[in-house]
Order: C-alpha cells, then structure tokens, then sequence
C-alpha cells in the first residue's frame, strides 16, 4: 500500500509539472492560434473571393484580370479593391463622401452584404437574400482588408497625376486616337461596358448613360462645351455633372458612382484611344478648362 | 450536550478543537476519526469494531462499493480496471466538459468561433478541449473493453444478467454521448457525420411520416440548423449524463448485491461464491481498493494530460455548410462499421417472385441489422444459459466473440473511402495531398520553406528538395509520386507505374493499371505555388494528361496564410 501512496504522489507530481509546463508555453501558444484563426479566415475569405468576386474585381482584386466562366478573359465590372483609398488609413474617400460613420471593417462587409444594388454590386449576405452567410462576409472582409501591405502604404500618397487642363493640351500631348485599343480599353482594361453598355446597341448599359450618343452631347449637358469636353470631364470628375440618362431614370448622386479614380489609373493616350473609340470628335473642343490648373 | 464553549472550559482551547476537529473528521466518513484514517493510511490493524465498515453502511458514496473483495479479483487479471477506468472516464469528461460549457454557446452564429475562442483566447482552452475529445475517445474504448472482458469472462451469466443489461444501455449512451458531442464544434466534419446518421431515420420501412417525423424530432428542422445543434447540445450536457449517472448507480449497486465474479476456474460449475469470501482472502475496499483507486486516478489523469499536452490534438475543419459536402466524410471510428455496412449489397432472395433485386442497404442497415444485434446483445445473458462459465466449455461463444470482433474491424475498414468509394483518379490523388478537409501534408509544409514556382512530382525535385534541406516538401512530394503511382498507369514504361490496360466505356476507352479503374496516363504532376498577397500563397495541385482517349485538366488551389500554422496545428 505505501508503493501505491508513493506511485500516486508521483504521478500526481508529475501531472502538475507538466499542467505548469502547459501554463507557462501558454501565453505564446494562445497567439499563435489567434494568428492562425486570422489567417485560416482569411485564406477562406481568398476562396469565396476567388470563386465569387474576382469575376468583377479581378484576380488579386485591381479590376484588372477579370474572366468568365470559360476562362476568357472579359472586362471588369468592378472597382479596384486593392488599391490605397480603400485600404490604406482609417478612412476611404468613399466612407467620407457617404458619411459613413462605423469602422472600414464594417464598411467593407456592409458594402458585401447589402450590396450596391444601383452600381451593379450583388447583394451577397444571407440576411437579403444573397448567397453569403455572416461568418462568410467576415472572411471575404478579411481577405480584403489583407490586401494592406507596408509596400502599398509606404510613404506619402502619389502625386496626383495633373491631367491637361484643356481637351486641346491633351491632344497636343498624345498620338491620334486609336479606336481598336479603345475598344480593348473601353470593354475589357477598364470595363467600362459593364455599366456604360455596348456603344452600338442601345439599352445596353446597365447602371450609367449609354455610351452610344456620347458624341452627339454638344451643348445638351453643359453650356459651352463639346462632346470631347464632357467626356473629358465625366471620366476625371464623375461628380461634378449628374447625367439624367441612367436606366432607371436620373443617375444617383452626387457622388456618382461612377469611380472617381481613373484619373490615376488611365494614361493620357488611353483617354484619346477611348474618345476614338467612342466616335467622339477631339479636335472640335471649345477650349474650355476642364481640370483646373494645380494651384501655385 | 455540550457546547464547544463548554469543552473549551473543561479542556482547555486546544484540546477541544482536537476534539472537535475528530468529531467533524467522524461525521464526515460517516464513521472514521483521525486516528482510524491515520492508522488506516499507516497500514494499522483496524479497531473492533471495525470503522472502516461503518462508512459502506452509513455514508452515501460507499454504499454503492463493496466492503470487501475477494483477493483474486483485485489483481490486474480478470477486471483489467475497465469497469472502473469507464466510470473515471465519464468523471473525467463531466469535469472537462463543464470548462468547455462555460465559453461556449449552441448557436450556428457563434459555436464555431467559440471553439477557436477557446483555442485562442482561454488560457489552457485547447489543452481542457483536447482532454475532453481524447477522454471521448479513450471512454468509448474502455467501455467496449469492458463488455468485451465481460462475455470472455462469462460475468453476464447468472446471477448478473440484469447487470449485463445495464451495461449495454451505458455502451449505447457512451456511444451517443460521444457521437452528440461530435456536432458541437460546428464544423464540417462535425455537421456531415451527423447530418449523415441521422439520415438513417429517414430510410424507415413503415409509412413515411414517421421517418420524416423522427427526423425531423432529432434535426429540428429539414435540415441541421440552430434547431438541431440545441437538440444535440442538450443530448449530450443533460440528458444523456444523466442517464448515464443513473445507470452508473445501478450497475454499482448490482455490483454490490452480487460481488464480483471470480476468476472463472476459480469456482465450481454452476456455482457463485462471490459473495462467500473467507476471511483471509478478503481484501477490504479501505484502505486497499481505495489507495489502489487512487494510484490508478493518478496515473490515468498523468497519462490523458500528458497525452493532451503532447500528441493528441483534437481537429478542427473549416466551418459547418449545408451546401457543401467535403469528398469522403467519415463516421468517428467507433461507428465506422455502420458506414461500412452501408455499402454493401443485400441481393433479395425471392426477387424472382416479389420485391426489389436488392434491399437499400440504408434500410437493411438501420432498420434490421442494427436493432437485430442491439436486442441480441441486451438479452443475451437471458439466452445464452450455460451453467459453466469456464473457457474450456465456452469454445463456440467465445469463437463466435472473436469472429465478431474480426468482423467489426473489417466492417470498421470498410467504413474508410479506402473501400468502395471512388471519385475521379485526379481528385483521389490531390485528396491525398490536400484534402478539402482534415490534416494535408501540403498545408503541413512551413510557409518559408516554399519559394514562388513550380515543384513537378518526380524523383529529381525530390532529390533537389533534400538537397536544399526542404525536407517537408521532399515528403509531400513523395506522397504525391506515390499517390500517382496508386493511381496511373503507363504507356511509355515510365518508372514506377503499372502497364496501362485498356477498356471499352461508352465514353470511350479506360485504362486500368490492374488496381483501380480510369486511371490517369502518363500524368504530368506538379505543385505551383503562387503569391496571391503578401503573406499569403496559393498551393495549385496540376494534373495533366496527353492522352487522346483520356485527357484530362486538373487544377485545385487552396490558400495558404503565412501565419495559418498548419505545422503545428
């Protein structure tokens, strides 16, 4: 009987060693595992992305390689997601405009549940009827919200690109207009058919102006000024001029939603291959200042 | 009588309190002062009359404990402690399992964050999680032991027919503690397993409202939803605990009216002297069974937490969708038999006449199979009445408990994808790597080891890997050569692969490579990995193969976070 007194003091010795041992790894253990349940979420999160929304925001979520179900590729009827206003800092440029008042998180995967519906954006929660359950939003925020690298954030924001302040300096700047690349850039590099629709089918557009009569808007929207001038403004400022030719009606805004980004992402040539591609005559601008000259 | 003040007076403070710390002491073994537990502990002749008798009679716990054993039943041969390792199990997993209630909620919403709560963020969370799962696993080994024991050792028979009983209702509620606690991590291999037993409900021969009603009693709604996880929830931390308890207690109490058998060549045929022991083979429960008691406690608690804290993690998959079921769901393996069972074929006999060709496995199963074995084991003891519990007259019952088991483990075999169960040739091979669920070997490989590229599966990366001193890719590269090698065939002598044999289907011409049928040609295989964010790569299994009969395009991508620690986890 005194041998099994001594086994069970030793065992239980032994069992509180190793109780201390666990206690002691523990607080290294238990952030290991918060990491890795933030990573396991996000790597879910890149497989709902990946099967769901880079068909629209494109692959690594720059609204650049976008395809279809075949494997075509196609233009992008998303926004770029991976980009420095949206991931970047506390607040987006959006957030501000819409007077958004809760954290990024909770704008991101407000904007995934409830969706855009008047600017193409499905609404994918559960809880309006869409295919994503909560914990599935939180994982596609998540991976969105990884995006924030220190290389993408590093130093201060570009400068802005100073665009010519009239379509007259733009031209003098770029080649002639090449309408085959326009094409290319109107329907897949910027996917602006997504919402602009085919420019030779009329009804086509599904959220903005149809873009089939853009070179018939002299005059029509703003006073002194050419086709040429109004495209060269929609495109830089979407929300200085609120068309009323959206399918439904009125366009929202301001702001449109329209991105207000291309500005940054297109070239100066780009902006002539489209206007080409869109038959709108260049050279016949009044001169009026679009951009206003950066300030001294 | 007199006050403690009294004493005080008379004795003076000291003696008192001895005094009354004795009485306190005596009232609360209901029977032992200190000097009877020291002596006790001490190894001490008792005093006359015994108080070591006293608390069998009088206290609550012991009256369900012998108070005395016959010598040949305290060694480690014939009880094997299973009875007793059964009955610490379920302490074991009553007090883990109230740790794990407290930080967890049965709601879809929340119980799978919970459970990576409690990995995460509660100190000693996963090591109280792991003791509870391995305790399940370990508690339904020790019980199924222990009836094992009992038909070996022929204990059922008479006198302890209704103990026996008591003991298949404590089986079938460790069997559904267990399988109901599954459900609770709310995960997919939880979600699937369960979704697909309780599917047997529905497969029920009589008229169809009943299925559909027992079905719907057990999910809670057509599908396993918030309702069913609470139905589960409070099977397994209400119900069935306490059933269990109370049956525990009865089969306790059988233990005491009838003894425990003997050894059994230790008596004559036909008779029980269990409850005859002489005097000096008597081994009384204190201090000898209770000290023995609590040596095994001891070393049982050490081996389940050392076990906890250094081999056994308990998994956790991705979570529970209704949409999605992963490739090769599994039953736990003390239920895989069924599984097995499942995919068999029961051809009808009389199908010439009347009936089907064959019977649905699912209703054969369930239906008859299942409830046929169960009723024949509970009254067993009440069928099977032979006089002589001794081994040498047992020959055909004790084959036949051998053939059971050999059955059991090959029906347990049957119940793994490895048997009858086969999806495309590609989709087995990347399954082996990187399953959609469960442990992969790939996601196994540390993040850093990986550089962006492409990794082919031959024998020159896996040589270069070992070079380099990438040692866990070089083992998942090899997995993968061998999973192709299972699953390929050659045309053009490659090294390692089967000849290709070609068949005719209607989709044209097959080949086999003698083992498994529509086997890839020729494949090329690889692994790509990819950066998709910073910290975070794309693992692609690619499979391809030329063939003009046979081609075939395979890609399967999982993510892989830096930080998502699959290596140790």
């Amino acid at each position: 009987m005194q041998v099994k007194i001594v086994i069970t003091t030793i065992a239980f010795m032994l069992t509180m060693i190793i109780f201390g041992y666990a206690s002691i790894r523990e607080p290294a253990r238990m952030e290991t595992f918060t990491n890795a349940y933030e990573g396991r979420r996000i790597e879910w999160g890149g497989d709902i992305f990946h099967g769901n929304c880079a068909t629209c925001h494109g692959e690594h979520g720059k609204a650049e390689l976008c395809y279809d179900a075949e494997g075509e590729q196609i233009g992008c009827a998303g926004l770029a997601l991976n980009n420095r206003e949206l991931l970047c800092g506390e607040r987006t440029p959006r957030m501000e405009a819409m007077g958004w008042l809760g954290t990024k998180e909770a704008f991101i995967g407000g904007t995934i549940t409830a969706g855009r519906p008047w600017a193409n954006m499905p609404t994918w929660g559960s809880d309006f009827g869409g295919s994503l359950q909560p914990y599935e939003v939180g994982y596609v925020t998540a991976y969105v919200l990884n995006w924030e690298d220190e290389e993408l954030c590093a130093g201060p924001p570009p400068e802005p690109v100073i665009w010519p302040s009239t379509v007259p300096d733009l031209i003098a700047e770029t080649a002639a207009g090449d309408a085959v690349n326009g094409e290319q850039l109107y329907n897949v590099a910027y996917g602006c058919a997504a919402c602009h629709g085919d420019p030779v089918v009329d009804g086509s557009n599904a959220v903005g102006p149809w873009a089939g009569n853009f070179q018939n808007l002299d005059e029509v929207r703003v006073a002194g000024y050419t086709a040429a001038d109004y495209m060269y403004e929609s495109i830089l400022e979407p929300s200085d001029y609120i068309s009323p030719d959206c399918p439904a009606g009125p366009c929202a805004g301001p702001p449109s939603s329209m991105p207000a980004n291309f500005g940054l992402r297109m070239s100066f040539q780009d902006m002539v291959d489209i206007m080409a591609f869109l038959n709108v005559d260049v050279s016949s601008s009044s001169g009026a200042e679009i951009v206003p000259p950066p300030a001294e | 009588m007199a006050t403690l003040f009294d004493e005080i007076r008379e004795l003076g403070v000291k003696q008192a309190l001895i005094a009354k710390a004795d009485d306190v002491v005596e009232r609360v073994t209901a029977g032992m002062n200190i000097n009877d537990i020291r002596g006790m502990l001490r190894g001490d002749e008792p005093r006359r009359p015994n108080p070591r008798l006293r608390p069998h009679a009088d206290s609550f716990w012991l009256h369900i404990r012998p108070s005395f054993y016959h010598a040949e039943v305290t060694h480690i041969y014939p009880t094997f402690r299973l009875g007793w390792l059964s009955t610490f199990m379920f302490i074991w997993e009553t007090i883990t399992g109230i740790f794990l209630m407290i930080f967890y909620t049965p709601s879809p919403d929340v119980a799978f964050e919970n459970m990576w709560e409690i990995m995460s963020n509660v100190p000693l969370g996963q090591l109280m999680r792991d003791m509870h799962r391995l305790g399940a696993e370990v508690m339904v080994l020790a019980v199924a032991l222990h009836m094992l024991r009992t038909y070996i050792t022929g204990s059922y028979k008479k006198p302890r027919q209704f103990t026996w009983l008591t003991g298949m209702l404590l089986l079938v509620f460790t069997l559904v503690l267990s399988f109901s606690g599954y459900l609770l991590p709310w995960d997919q291999l939880a979600y699937w397993a369960v979704t697909v037993a309780v599917s047997a409900a529905e497969s029920h021969p009589g008229p169809a409202f009943i299925g559909k009603n027992v079905n719907l009693l057990l999910r809670g709604a057509p599908v396993i939803g918030a309702g069913g996880l609470l139905r589960f929830y409070l099977l397994h931390v209400l119900l069935l605990p306490l059933l269990t308890g109370i049956f525990i207690f009865v089969h306790y109490y059988k233990v005491v009216i009838h003894g425990h058998s003997l050894p059994p060549g230790r008596e004559a045929i036909g008779e029980d002297t269990a409850k005859r022991v002489p005097k000096d083979e008597r081994v009384y429960f204190l201090p000898d069974i209770m000290t023995s008691e609590m040596m095994w406690t001891a070393l049982t608690t050490l081996g389940l937490v050392g076990g906890s804290v250094f081999f056994y993690h308990a998994v956790i998959e991705s979570h529970a969708d209704s949409l999605v079921t992963p490739l090769h769901v599994v039953a736990p393996w003390y239920l895989s038999w069924s599984q097995g069972w499942l995919k068999w074929i029961f051809p009808n006999p009389l199908s010439a006449f009347a009936g089907p060709l064959e019977f649905d496995s699912k209703v054969v199963v369930a239906f008859g199979i299942i409830p046929l074995l169960a009723v024949a084991f509970f009254i067993w003891p009440y069928i099977e009445v032979g006089r002589s519990r001794r081994y040498a007259d047992r020959r055909a019952g004790l084959s036949l408990s051998m053939f059971f088991i050999t059955f059991m483990l090959m029906s347990n075999w049957m119940g793994s994808p490895e048997f009858l169960v086969q999806a495309t040739s590609e989709l087995e091979v990347s399954q082996r790597l990187m399953p959609q669920e469960g442990h992969s070997i790939l996601l196994e490989v540390p993040y850093d080891e990986w550089d962006v590229g492409t990794y082919i599966a031959d024998e020159a990366t896996v040589q270069a890997m070992v070079n380099a001193g990438n040692l866990h890719i070089a083992e998942a590269l090899e997995v993968y050569i061998k999973a192709l090698e299972d699953w390929s065939c050659t045309k053009t002598g490659h090294h390692g692969m089967a000849d290709c044999v070609g068949y005719d289907t209607e989709n044209g011409e097959r080949y086999t490579n003698g083992v498994k049928d529509e086997v890839l040609v020729d494949p090329y295989a690889a692994i790509v990995i990819k950066q998709d964010q910073s910290n975070v790569r794309t693992i692609t299994i690619e499979i391809k193969v030329d063939d003009e009969e046979d081609p075939r395009d395979f890609y399967y991508t999982r993510y892989r976070h830096e930080e998502a620690a699959y290596e140790i986890y």
